[in-house]
């Protein structure tokens, strides 16, 4: 049933912009017209880009914040969100939790 | 029928509606003084105003303290009149045994269709939720059941609905009791599936499936 | 006339006339829009519903630039349980392996976390373990996480819980003992909830997840909604999703209040209201499948309210969409034809934020 909505109607997650959309909706609770516009200007690219993966997989590794596609050398995880709260201007939770712990600063 | 005696049946149904035990007592008393049959009171007074009931409860207008309250003002109406019933008239109540199925803790929906089915006279034996078949049968047996009621909330619990139908033939009781399924998760085509009388989408439906069952209606 | 192939509610295959699809969406919305007392849908979006659910194809999909954002109630917590109330895929695989497999191989906006009893009280004496896995997790994946859990008040109640059941001493005459009962149940899932949420919040989860609240009703959904604005308080910063149970607020308690408004009865468009002024970050309406009728019929019952739930608010709507919710069949495996249609039709009609 995921995959069925995901094909419906779906962003695609990190494949192209999903995730980051989604977390416009959650950090700032942006509805989807707004989130879909704030990436988009963060990103330079178009909002029906938004949901493209050949552009927002180059988009995504160009800006290094994480792709689906495992590659060496490319930020993942952690890594990949440490980049996408400071393209997005957004406190991440797991982010800052990880530098108070790896005292990287002081909360 | 008189002017005054239809007045009178629509007060006896508002009397449900606005949960007014002493007011239903009343109507029921000056009903029978009215020349209308106790059966007429009950029918065409009192019943259509726990079923409106039923209707406000599932629109959300009403809620489950008030629809016992209307249940409390249905029993003070209706035995008045079932008192001047005469004795070859009254009918035995008919005896609903419901609980949710073994395994599920889940038993809201239950709770509420005990109440409606209270609401509109049945003799409801509740035997809780996460209840083994064998209670389910024990307790028919027991008490003479007309109906086995099971309530299941999720696909793996549903399963103790079949059991019952399974362990109501091996007891050779199938066909003194007819059986309703409800629940999340289950749908006519489980009932048909499975053997089972009648499927209740909800409360209100549970009612009116069960009163079929029993030849109330 | 010629008939095409439709689904009933419980995931049947049917033949109807388009005439008979278009008259179970009038139907439909009409029934929603009377239970609720909201505008039913117009000509033009009955059209819109009716030439989607006609449609031959099997699969159908918003168009290009319209897609929104998914959440997936307990998503990973299905891959590898054994049951999971039917839904469980049974794939031994560890939420961590199954988070990534969400975020990587199915494309999921959000991915979210929860334990396999699903209920904030079970998650109490656990707590440790699920913050370590929380964190760990959170270390492998990008996607946005959320941790969810039922409020599901029923579990307070005896014998599981230790509370008398309200709806049992209800059914006994005893209104002021059930209703003194239900408060008592509400004041501990309240501390439940909050302790749950905070720990799993300073494990680094993005938000938490209040599901299939108001299952117990109003006295569900007044812990809920207590629960988010304590959590607010304590960390301004944090998400919060609520999700609910059913399309009206079932009276158990029935005189039980919020922020002075009496909260048995609600529709999602009065529901929303109350969960904005609690600090809900995004709000998931709920409208139940009629198993006896059409899917076409149960969509315009979900747009109805939902749409009228989108204008009322001020926070995104993630609509729920799932077996036997949001117009799709009461299936484990709903139907791919069912699903792509109740998706593509309340997304464009509603206007919603996410599903």
């Amino acid at each position: 049933m995921l995959e069925a909505h995901a094909m419906a109607s779906g962003m695609g997650g990190m494949r192209a912009a999903g995730d980051l959309v989604a977390r416009m909706e959650m950090a700032r609770g942006m509805r989807i017209k707004e989130a879909k516009e704030y990436v988009a200007s963060k990103l330079k690219v178009s909002l029906r880009d938004l949901t493209d993966p050949i552009v927002m997989g180059e988009v995504r590794d160009n800006l290094k914040l994480g792709l689906v596609a495992q590659m060496p050398d490319r930020p993942k995880g952690i890594e990949a969100k440490f980049r996408i709260a400071e393209l997005l201007g957004i406190e991440i939770n797991s982010v800052n939790r990880f530098k108070a712990k790896a005292g990287l600063s002081v909360r | 029928m008189k002017k005054e005696q239809q007045e009178l049946l629509e007060a006896a149904k508002k009397s449900i509606i606005s949960f007014d035990a002493d007011k239903a007592k009343e109507i029921a008393k000056k009903g029978l003084a009215l020349g209308i049959t106790p059966a007429v009171i009950i029918s065409e007074g009192f019943v259509p105003g726990i079923t409106e009931v039923g209707d406000l409860f599932d629109r959300g207008q009403l809620f489950l303290p008030e629809l016992i309250l209307a249940a409390e003002a249905m029993k003070a109406g209706t035995s008045i009149c079932e008192a001047a019933l005469p004795k070859s008239e009254l009918k035995e109540k008919k005896k609903v045994v419901i609980g949710t199925v073994e395994g599920d803790i889940h038993d809201i929906g239950k709770s509420i269709v005990v109440s409606f089915l209270m609401a509109n006279g049945f003799e409801v034996y509740d035997i809780g939720r996460d209840a083994p078949i064998a209670n389910f049968i024990n307790k028919a047996r027991e008490v003479n059941a007309d109906v086995i009621g099971s309530s299941a909330l999720l696909t793996t619990t549903m399963e103790g609905q079949k059991k019952i139908e399974e362990e109501l033939k091996e007891a050779g009781l199938r066909k003194k009791v007819k059986t309703i399924v409800g629940g999340a998760p289950c749908s006519q085509g489980w009932a048909e599936r499975i053997g089972a009388d009648a499927y209740a989408e909800n409360a209100v439906d549970a009612v009116i499936k069960i009163k079929a069952l029993t030849g109330l209606s | 006339m010629a008939k095409i192939l439709q689904r009933m509610g419980d995931g049947r295959m049917v033949e109807m006339t388009e005439a008979e699809v278009r008259k179970d969406i009038e139907e439909g919305t009409k029934d929603a829009a009377g239970r609720a007392k909201v505008p039913p849908l117009s000509e033009d979006e009955i059209k819109h519903i009716s030439d989607i659910y006609t449609r031959p194809e099997r699969i159908v999909s918003v168009e290009p630039g319209n897609e929104v954002v998914l959440s997936h109630d307990e998503g990973t917590v299905k891959i590898n349980a054994g049951v999971c109330g039917g839904a469980g895929l049974g794939i031994d695989c560890g939420r961590m392996v199954a988070s990534e497999l969400y975020e990587r191989a199915l494309g999921a906006d959000i991915i979210e976390y929860g334990h396999i009893d699903y209920s904030y009280k079970p998650i109490r004496p656990i707590l440790a373990d699920e913050r370590i896995l929380v964190e760990r997790t959170l270390l492998v994946t990008t996607a946005p996480f959320l941790y969810g859990a039922m409020p599901n008040l029923g579990l307070y109640t005896q014998p599981e819980g230790p509370f008398p059941n309200p709806t049992e001493l209800l059914n006994k005459g005893l209104i002021k003992e059930a209703r003194e009962s239900g408060e008592g149940m509400v004041e501990q899932a309240v501390n439940d909830i909050v302790y749950i949420a905070s720990g799993i919040y300073e494990a680094g989860a993005d938000a938490i997840n209040l599901d299939t609240t108001g299952a117990f009703g109003d006295l569900d959904f007044v812990a809920a909604l207590t629960a988010t604005e304590r959590l607010k308080k304590k960390y301004p910063d944090i998400c919060i999703e609520m999700g609910m149970a059913g399309e009206f607020i079932l009276g158990i308690h029935g005189a039980i209040t919020y922020d002075g408004v009496r909260l048995a009865g609600l529709y999602s468009h009065q529901q929303v209201k109350l969960a904005e002024k609690a600090g809900v970050t995004i709000f998931g309406p709920v409208c139940n499948i009629v198993t006896s009728k059409s899917c076409a019929w149960n969509i315009a019952r979900v747009i109805t309210f939902t749409k009228a739930c989108v204008k009322a608010s001020k926070i995104p709507i993630h609509n729920n969409m799932g077996m036997g919710v949001g117009g799709i069949p009461l299936n484990d495996t709903p139907p791919v034809d069912a699903v792509t249609r109740a998706s593509k039709a309340a997304v464009e009609i509603c206007q919603l934020d996410g599903v």
